[in-house]
Formats: structure tokens, sequence, C-alpha cells
């Protein structure tokens, strides 16, 4: 199972990864278009502002789950280090739990909170906000998926602060 | 006080410190009742991240990410060596100098740790450092990084409190200059009684002519980056943008070493690791809101007032606060949290915002280095498996010249707004 | 039992430095006042609590109870208030007393109440006056003077159209970014009320302000309605008429503002300032209200045009009329 769940977990952020690296590319392009208008094609484009916040926030937000999938998320172990392994084990697993139970919250909320955005105008594009505000429910129930996955994966065995050295 | 708690006893358990901040938060918004509260959530979420001037993090991050590979880090940590290797604990020297050259490239001081404790910290070892005085040296300069611009705590701050980012960037300069040198004085001071090494022998003029013009094209970018802010071409924002845009003209035309997939990976990674930050800065939105709702920094910032008699004690009083809060807590979670309550007290006082600023900034880069929650040892520790309480334990002498620093920035206006004086922010 | 007014609003917390805030002291004063601690005022200014949109949806749930939004903040909820857009419509201060005090002011409230289903209006409080345009690069005294500059806008499609039928180029840019961006060059101008250009200090990076006041905006002081719908009827009369105090007050802080050293008295030190001439402004008004029009036929529903209606027949109402006669 933790092997299924292991394989499942590198297949899902491979994927994701893919969607991410999209975005971030669509996102230097969209802002350098930005700089160019500004001082070459005098086009005054409204739009590249906008779309680069909102391709932002899916990329990062996106990438919060390729962050759980590598156990980047950055953490502290200085009473972890000082407890019998077995122990090590249930609390990390415990809050594997809890941030599993946080990010449903964010799913469900985030839910509302797009079909709210949906009725509400954005003032650019003539469409509404919920495209933007969709980044939220989708990310978190990517989050949520992905960490159940690495709870089977690692059954609270991983090793904190373990890849940090990418995270700033 | 139940949700102070419930953060620290998530940390303690291992919960990674964004995902604490987050639990904390709606752990807030259940205690005080009714759905309505629940459904805040996701919108302070969706708006703590929704800023413009954000977007500078990501490209810095990138640009970085394509310098590394392009080897364009280890040309510049040569040029530092060429320059100060020569002397007792050269190579300590040579790890200080280098994070200046980094700090130009860089916006982030955990990035400068990352480089660094690859690199530098095995080569100082193998030339008979302690690892944990390698460890130590390489924490105290990270902090350069985010002091002299670019730097992504700035953006944070200027975007949060409505101060002029590029006026930031320029007061940053000299701070990180000195920090760089009270740093080497340390490491001078103390070379005999660490026992540091002598260096083989020095460069000559050759050597450094040869050096400089490889990593010229490095040193150039800090020139691209501020010289587009402050020549009038681009906001910060841009700026950053054409940071990648020279990188990636570097890594493909130049030195031909950027592969499609390469730059694949560096996209993925440079999300990732603002999904890092960004999950801490919209978790921070949601428990700011409810300390806000709840007035709790008010009452911070009224034990300020209350206890300080005077605009230095005042002054005085928030350094110590966001130095003793720096010590538990993540540094932009800080900033988004509290400077909004502390920045207008630094305005009663008479501060210059960008002077306030510059001292917040200052005090929360020294965070990262500080026990128990400091990104920058954090990272070292897991870079180089040193333990963090024995890099703390031969970080204070540093720690110390830092935050000397502080206060002659602090309480020296003039000094602190020389730059942006001189460059027209102010 | 005593109830909780918690009122957000995004500006700083000094009575004397801003309408909004001069505004929230009069009305939390006059509420807690004569309700006799009955209803309790809490006010949370600077952006506490999050954006002005998001305090348009905190009242919505009835997080918080009270707030001053601009119209921007409103726009995604409320589209149809665009049509305070009409660029050169008043003819001076007074006249956007009447109007908005007025039918179309009840009118404008009752269709946000009608449209949002869960707040009421209580009103709508001075910004800071007209909006002005200020810029680095020359004097605008004609409109062929706004020819090539770079002038900021929010992310509102009227705004730019505006800015763009004058003649010069309209670039969104964040708020946090505006004073560098001026300042660097990357922007040339700018258009905000004489306060807000003042505050902001955008006369150390800007040399040229010519009085337009092509644009009035004002705040929606709005309630909500779960709580509204718990008052007693003389509690619901004190909200009202502590929320004309307050619109009265933003009104007065603005125009002793504009008439301090923090107003024009002290701007003219420092930059030169062009007041237009009737011909010039009546040119740009003929470039820039057919544009404007043209714009809410496109995008607007039968009501928003109903509205504008109304709104060109009260200004041109107001704008006609003299005081106390
Ligand atoms: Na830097
Ligand atoms: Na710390």
């Amino acid at each position: 199972m933790s092997d299924l769940a292991s394989r499942l977990s590198a297949a899902l952020n491979a994927a994701v990864e893919r969607l991410v690296a999209l975005l971030m590319l669509l996102l230097v392009v969209d802002v350098w278009i930005g700089v160019v208008d500004r001082y070459l094609l005098h086009l005054q484009l409204p739009w590249p502002e906008v779309l680069a916040r909102y391709l932002m926030i899916w990329a990062a937000l996106l990438a919060i789950s390729c962050g759980i999938a590598r156990r980047e998320h950055i953490g502290l172990s200085i009473l972890l280090d000082r407890i019998p392994e077995s122990l090590r084990r249930i609390s990390l697993m415990a809050m594997d739990i809890v941030a599993l139970a946080l990010f449903l919250y964010v799913f469900w909320f985030g839910i509302g909170f797009a079909l709210d955005g949906a009725k509400r105008q954005a003032l650019i594009f003539g469409l509404s906000l919920g495209p933007a505000y969709a980044a939220i429910p989708v990310s978190a129930a990517l989050a949520a998926i992905q960490l159940l996955l690495v709870l089977m994966r690692d059954l609270g065995g991983q090793r904190l602060v373990d890849q940090t050295e990418e995270a700033i | 006080m139940l949700v102070l708690l419930i953060f620290v006893a998530l940390i303690l358990l291992g919960m990674p410190i964004g995902f604490a901040i987050g639990a904390a938060g709606v752990a807030g918004l259940v205690d005080m009742g009714g759905e309505r509260f629940l459904a805040i959530g996701p919108s302070k979420i969706f708006n703590g991240l929704d800023i413009f001037p954000f977007l500078a993090m990501p490209f810095f991050i990138l640009a970085g990410e394509i310098m590394n590979h392009i080897g364009i880090t280890a040309r510049l940590v040569q040029l530092a060596n060429v320059l100060v290797g020569r002397f007792r604990g050269g190579l300590a020297h040579t790890n200080m100098l280098a994070s200046v050259f980094f700090a130009g490239l860089t916006g982030a001081a955990t990035a400068d740790a990352a480089a660094f404790g690859k690199t530098l910290v095995p080569a100082m070892v193998s030339q008979g450092y302690r690892r944990d005085y390698a460890c130590a040296v390489t924490a105290a300069g990270s902090i350069i990084g985010p002091t002299i611009p670019p730097s992504g705590l700035m953006v944070v701050y200027g975007s949060l409190m409505g101060v002029s980012i590029g006026g930031l960037f320029a007061a940053g300069i000299l701070p990180g200059l000195l920090i760089c040198l009270v740093c080497m004085a340390v490491i001078a001071l103390g070379a005999k009684r660490n026992n540091l090494p002598l260096a083989a022998s020095g460069a000559g003029a050759g050597e450094i002519w040869k050096t400089f013009k490889s990593s010229i094209t490095a040193l150039l970018m800090p020139f691209i980056i501020l010289g587009g802010i402050l020549g009038g071409v681009v906001t910060p924002t841009e700026a950053a943008s054409i940071a990648v845009a020279y990188t990636l003209f570097l890594g493909v035309f130049v030195y031909r070493s950027l592969s499609v997939a390469d730059f694949f990976g560096m996209l993925v990674r440079t999300a990732r690791i603002t999904g890092i930050i960004f999950v801490i800065i919209a978790f921070a939105s949601l428990l700011g809101w409810w300390l806000s709702f709840n007035r709790i920094p008010q009452e911070i910032a009224g034990l300020v007032i209350e206890y300080a008699k005077s605009p230095a004690m005042i002054l005085l009083l928030i350094i110590c606060v966001l130095l003793a809060i720096g010590m538990i807590m993540d540094i932009t979670a800080i900033l988004i949290i509290l400077a909004p309550v502390l920045v207008p007290l630094t305005q009663e006082i008479g501060m210059q915002p960008i002077h306030a600023g510059i001292i917040f900034i200052l005090a929360l880069n020294i965070s990262l280095m500080t026990p128990p929650v400091g990104a920058c040892l954090f990272v070292l520790s897991s870079v180089t498996g040193e333990k963090l309480e024995r890099i703390a334990a031969k970080l204070w002498p540093f720690l110390i010249a830092e935050i000397a620093v502080l206060f002659v920035f602090a309480f020296w206006e003039r000094l602190a707004l020389a730059v942006p004086r001189a460059l027209g922010f102010i | 039992e005593t109830k909780v007014l918690k009122f957000g609003h995004d500006n700083k917390a000094d009575p004397f430095e801003n309408p909004a805030h001069a505004c929230t002291a009069v009305f939390a004063n006059i509420v807690e006042a004569d309700t006799n601690g009955g209803i309790k005022v809490e006010v949370y200014p600077s952006n506490q609590l999050g954006t002005a949109a998001e305090h348009v949806q905190m009242v919505r749930d009835d997080v918080i109870q009270a707030t001053l939004t601009s119209t921007g903040a409103i726009a995604s909820y409320y589209p149809r208030i665009d049509v305070l857009n009409l660029p050169f419509a008043f003819d001076n201060n007074a006249a956007t007393y009447e109007v908005f005090d007025g039918p179309f002011g009840a009118a404008l409230a009752g269709d946000i109440e009608t449209t949002l289903g869960d707040v009421v209006v209580l009103g709508f409080p001075d910004t800071g006056g007209f909006f002005e345009i200020t810029n680095s690069k020359r004097e605008i005294a004609k409109v062929e003077d706004f020819s090539g500059i770079r002038v900021r806008t929010m992310t509102l499609p009227s705004h730019q159209k505006i800015v763009q039928a004058l003649g010069a180029e309209a670039y969104p840019l964040a708020w946090g970014e505006v004073y560098s961006g001026l300042q660097t060059g990357v922007i040339d101008g700018q258009m905000n009320p004489v306060p807000i250009i003042s505050f902001s200090k955008f006369s150390e990076v800007q040399k040229y302000l010519t009085l337009t006041n092509h644009l009035f905006s004002p705040y929606t002081l709005m309630i909500s309605k779960t709580f509204w719908d718990g008052l007693s009827d003389s509690e619901k009369q004190t909200l009202r008429y502590a929320a004309q105090s307050c619109v009265a007050a933003s009104r007065g802080l603005s125009r002793i503002i504009e008439a301090s050293d923090q107003g024009l008295a002290g701007l003219k030190d420092k930059m030169t300032i062009t007041a237009l001439s009737p011909e010039e402004r009546e040119k740009m008004k003929q470039a820039t209200q057919p544009v404007f029009e043209a714009l809410v036929k496109e995008s607007g529903d039968a009501k928003q045009l109903e509205l504008l209606d109304q709104f060109k027949a009260e200004v041109s109402k107001a704008n006609g009329s003299s005081y106390l006669q």
C-alpha cells in the first residue's frame, strides 16, 4: 500500500509540476509583454498586470502540493530529535493528519469562495473572478490528496528539513 | 492564548511552519464561532497573495537558479577568494565577501546559505576549519543577501506598507556592506582563538584580473537590476523579470550551458520555492486577520507605548519585540502580522518611512539566524548535517556584531538615509 | 445588552488627516452618545482587516457591521456604480452634495440594497474631493498637452478609457509602486484628489498639477442588513442621522484640507498648479463623455443606463442651482 501511494504521489506530482512549469513560463512571458508594451509598443494593454497576478497565484498555490510531495515545507526538529523513533513517527503522522484537515477546510470553504467570486465581475476581460478564485479550492484539494498519499508513503518516517537546501 | 499554544505545540511536534500558522489561524476562527468567520479563510489566503509587487520574488528566485546553474555563483566565490583568501582565516573572509557579491543576485538569505553551505563549508572543512565554525560564518554572511538589494523581504514590506521599494533597496546597500565589514572584523579578531588556518599563498595581480574578467557578467547583474529601477526604466517587479531575461541570455548565448530540460526544472523549482513562501504569507494573513479582529497587535503596540517614555525607548522596544518574536516565528509572517501596528508607532515618533522600513528589515533578517526558528540555520543544518545548536554556539559573536550594526542604523538617521537621500528617494 | 458595531475602512486612523476617519469618528461618537452606550462602535482603520473589497464581503456576511467602500472596491459586487465615473460631470463641490443627498443618491442607495440584498446604504461620504491630474513632463492647460503622457490609473476600464480619450496613455500600476514609479519615470503622471496627492507626497516627484476636477468618486457607507434588522426603530433613526453627520464631516474635512497647508496652499510652493479655462474644460468634456457613454452602453444593462440618465439629469440640475435660492 505504501508502495502504491508512493507511485500515485509521484505520478500526480509529475503532472502538477508540468502544469506549474507551463504557468510559470506564461507568467515570465506575460510580464515581459508588459514591459515591452510600456516602452516600445504603447498599446496600453490592460491585461498583463492582472493576468500576472492570477498566474502567480495559480502557479504558487499549485506548487504547494509539489512541496508536500517532496516534503520541502520547512519545519522544526528540535523536540523530535530528542524523542524515541516510535513517538516521532506518531507525531509526524498526527501532524500530517492535522495538515490534511487544514487543507480540507480550505478546500470546502474555498468552493463557496470561488462560487461567490463567479458572481463578481473582474473589471477586465468582462470575466468573473471565478477562474482566479478557483485556484484556492483546486490547489487545496491537490494539497490534501498529496498529504494523504505521502502520509501513506512515509508513515511518519520522513526526515525533517530534508531537502530545504532548495527552499529559501 | 489558546491559539498561541496550538501554534507552538504544532511547531514542536514537527508540523511545517506555514501549516502550523494556518492551523492556529483556523483554530482562532473556530473559537470565534459561526460559519461566517470560517468562510473568511479563503478570502484572506487569496487576497494575501494578490499583490503585484510580490511577482518580484519568483523572478529573482528564477534568476538566481539560472545563475547557479550556469556557474556564476562559483565564479563569484573564486573572485572573493583571490581578493581576500590570502589572510589567516582566508576562506572565512572569502565566504563573507562572496556573500556581498552574491547579494546582488539574490533576494533571499536561505539561497545564500544553501549555495555556500554546499560549496564553501566543505571547502573550509577540508582546509582545517571546524564545521560548526564554517556554518556559523556562512549563517552570519547569509543575511547580507536580503539586506543588499534585491531583497524579497523589502518587496513584501514596501508593498504592504506603501513604502517605495526602490527607496528601501537604496537604504539596504550601506548596512549590508557594514555587516560584511564587522563580520570580517569578528573573524580576524577571533582568528587566533579559533585557530583558523593560514591560506597557502596569495593571488597575483594577473590572476585577480583574470578572475575579475571571468565574473564580470555576474557583477553586472546588480547594476542592471538597480540601474533599471533607479534610472527610471522599470519597476522592481519588471527589473526582476529583466534579470531573468539577462541570465537566460547569458545561459543560452554566452555560456551555452542551459538546455530546455534545465529550464523546465528551474521553472518548477522556482514555483515550489515560491509556493513554500506563499503558503506562509497566505496563512499568516489569515492568522493576522484573526489577531487584528481581536485587537491583539494593538495590545502589543499599546504595551510598547505604555512602557516607553521617549521616542528612543519606543524604537528600542520595537526592535526588541521584533528580535524576540523573530526567535520563534517566521519573519514574513511577523512582517504581515506585526508591521501594520508597529510601523504607525514609528511614524508617531517621527521616523522617516524608509528609515523605519530598513530597521524592520535588518531586525527581521537578523532573526533568520537566531535559534530556535531561523530559516538560515535550518538550511545550513540540513545541507551540512551540522547540529543546529552547535552552529548557534559559534554564532553569537557575529550576532552581537550584527545587532550592533542594527542599532547604529536605528539611532543614526543621517547614516541610515544617506544613500536613499543621495539617490533622491527622500 | 450592548450591541457592537465593528466599522472597518481602508484609511489612516487620523480624523484630521483623512475624510474617512473623520467620518467614522463622528459616526461613532453620535451613535455611542445618542444610544446611551446601547451600541458600541469599534473602528478598524488602515486596512487592518483586509482590502476595501474584502470589507464589502465582510459587511455582507455580518462579520463586521459597517464599512466605507470606494467605488473601485464595490464595483466587482455592483458594476452599475460605474455611472459615477461620468467624466467632467460636476461644476463644483456643492453640486456633488446636492446630487448624493438628493433623489439620485436615494435611487443609487436603493439599487445597491436591492442588488446586494444584504446591506443597507446610509450615505455617500466625500473621499477628498475631485480627481486632479499630476505629471512630471509639462504643464497641462489644453487637451493637446496630454499627448504622450503616461498616466497611472486603477484597473477600471472606464478610468483607462477616459485617460485615453484625453490623448494620454493609461497604464495600470499597483498603488504600492506609484510613488517610486512616478519618481523614476516608469510613469509620468497619476490622478487623485488633492488630499491624497498631498499626503502621498507626490509633490516631491511631480512638477505639474492640473485642476481637472474630472471625476468625483464618493465612498459608500454600508451597514450589514442582519445587524440593521436587529435594531429598534429609534436606533435605526440614530444611525441614519449619525451617517448624515458623518457625510458632512467628510465633506468639511476635505474642504479644510484643500484650503490648508496640506492642500493647494502648500502644494503651490512645490508644484505648478494650473486651473482649466472654461473652454478647455468643455473641450475635455466633449472628448471624454461620449467615449464613456459608449462604454456604458456596450457593457452595461438597462438599469445602468437608466441610472446614468437620472445621474446626468440630477447633476445638470445641481450644476444650475444656487445655494439658498
Ligand atoms: Na540581495
Ligand atoms: Na529566528
